[in-house]
């Protein structure tokens, strides 16, 4: 062998061990989907994936878990997703308040849409469509959570009412707030 | 001192103590009615003051005044329904022509008008009452749910305090679309759950106040339609009555009217049940709000 030809195998060498180098460096982490149907596992393989850089995949691992709990419905499911959110919101990956919403739209009969702290009249009232409509898909999510995942029918029922409840008081408020103008 | 002046003093002093001990009894009476009171309430406070006794008695006026004009109409609106058979029978259909059937004509045409007089001379009756229950609601939902609720303690109070066994308080059954029901009936209606509401929780309440206002809208609007309706209904039967023509919008009326005031069976609205189920549940999240 020359010794043109060993200078070459070396640069190609050298070339070759910085492309390796390069494609570790910017490699972004394999956020993977878990891959068991039970949902403690899952939830473990989750946390891995949440504590090796994937946390902006958060809400996709939340929908994940909340297919797989669908797999296998039972009122234990609850207490799993609420276990997970306080951890999440433990490993800072969730604010407290972000975990509250996470699970109360999903497994409480009250309506996070309707959080406010301005009177019905002044706040409620001008954006009466909105927060109806926001209302109303939260209700398909409590439907997800309480009804498919929990089994809790009474209380998916319950939040069933509470909107048509809402929906009746907020129409004859909203006329008599519109009535003193 | 002066005798005069002691016994004035007396007395003043005597006044004043008969009126600290007046003041005394009615402090101790509130203090005693609140000490009643407070249990009934605590489980759903705030209480909000929906149903002022003004209300109540607007409501049992409303429904004796739809009473009175129930009683009035059914003599002769049963007086249609049989002037009407018998044209049918006597195949006037088509005959308008004949003798016969333009006199049942005219005495169809003024039993419409004599119906049409009997609603214009109640219907005032009924628009103040109806005004007043609406009027009344609408101050009270504006302030109580308007004004000093957010939309999450409208939601709270909507829900009712959950007891310690887990089950909320009954709730009243939602009453919208009782088109099949008696007037009269509605008002009866309206005025016992009222009346009642002292045992009910503030949830139903809410609800309740939101139903009957909202039907007293459509009441109110109506009747003032109806109002101008009937001056021009009245004209048009009175040059109808030169020619004795029944008009298919006279039908209309007289069918309209009957199913307002007496319901309609088969479109009766059903009641719905109390809500299925309780809220136990066996597990409760730090996170659940």
């Amino acid at each position: 062998m020359t010794n043109t030809n060993k200078h070459s195998f070396k640069i190609i060498g050298v070339i070759a061990a910085v492309l390796m180098l390069a494609s570790c460096a910017s490699n972004p982490p394999v956020c993977s989907s878990p891959q068991s149907r039970n949902l403690d596992s899952a939830i473990n393989s989750v946390k891995s994936s949440l504590n090796s850089g994937c946390q902006a995949q958060f809400d996709r691992y939340y929908d994940d878990l909340l297919m797989i709990a669908e797999g296998d419905p039972k009122p234990e499911n609850k207490r799993a997703f609420s276990e997970f959110l306080v951890w999440s919101s433990e490993q800072g990956l969730l604010s407290t308040r972000q975990a509250q919403d996470y699970y109360n739209r999903y497994f409480n009969v009250k309506f996070m849409s309707m959080r406010g702290d301005y009177n019905n009249c002044s706040h409620t009232c001008p954006n009466q469509q909105k927060v109806l409509f926001d209302m109303e898909r939260e209700l398909s999510d409590k439907e997800r959570g309480l009804l498919k995942i929990s089994t809790d029918a009474d209380a998916y029922y319950r939040a069933d009412r509470l909107y048509q409840e809402v929906e009746l008081v907020l129409e004859a408020t909203c006329t008599a707030c519109a009535a003193s103008r | 001192m002066n005798p005069s002046l002691a016994a004035s003093c007396a007395a003043h002093t005597a006044r004043v103590r008969s009126r600290r001990s007046y003041v005394s009894a009615i402090t101790l009476n509130l203090i005693i009615a609140m000490v009643i009171t407070v249990p009934a309430y605590a489980t759903n406070s705030p209480t909000i003051r929906l149903f002022p006794t003004t209300v109540v008695e607007d409501l049992r006026q409303t429904g004796n005044v739809a009473r009175d004009m129930e009683t009035g109409l059914q003599d002769v609106i049963g007086r249609l329904d049989q002037q009407q058979q018998l044209y049918q029978e006597s195949k006037c259909d088509g005959a308008e022509n004949d003798t016969g059937c333009q006199r049942l004509a005219r005495q169809i045409g003024a039993t419409y008008l004599e119906m049409l007089t009997i609603m214009e001379e109640r219907l005032p009756d009924m628009e103040h009452t109806v005004n007043n229950t609406r009027i009344s609601l609408e101050k009270g939902l504006r302030n109580e749910i308007g004004k000093k609720m957010t939309p999450w303690t409208l939601q709270e109070t909507l829900l009712g305090t959950v007891s310690a066994t887990g089950e909320t308080s009954v709730t009243a059954p939602t009453l919208r679309g009782r088109s099949g029901m008696r007037l009269s009936e509605r008002f009866k209606q309206y005025y016992q759950l009222v009346a009642t509401s002292g045992s009910r929780g503030d949830q139903s309440l809410a609800v309740l106040a939101s139903d009957i206002y909202l039907d007293m809208e459509e009441t109110s609007t109506l009747i003032e339609r109806t109002r101008q309706e009937i001056a021009r209904a009245t004209l048009m039967e009175q040059l109808n009555q030169s020619f004795g023509i029944i008009t298919p919008e006279m039908m209309e009326v007289v069918g309209g009217v009957k199913s307002i005031l007496f319901g309609d069976e088969e479109s009766r609205a059903l009641v719905a049940g109390p809500p299925p189920g309780s809220l136990e549940q066996a597990y409760r999240s730090p996170l659940e709000q």
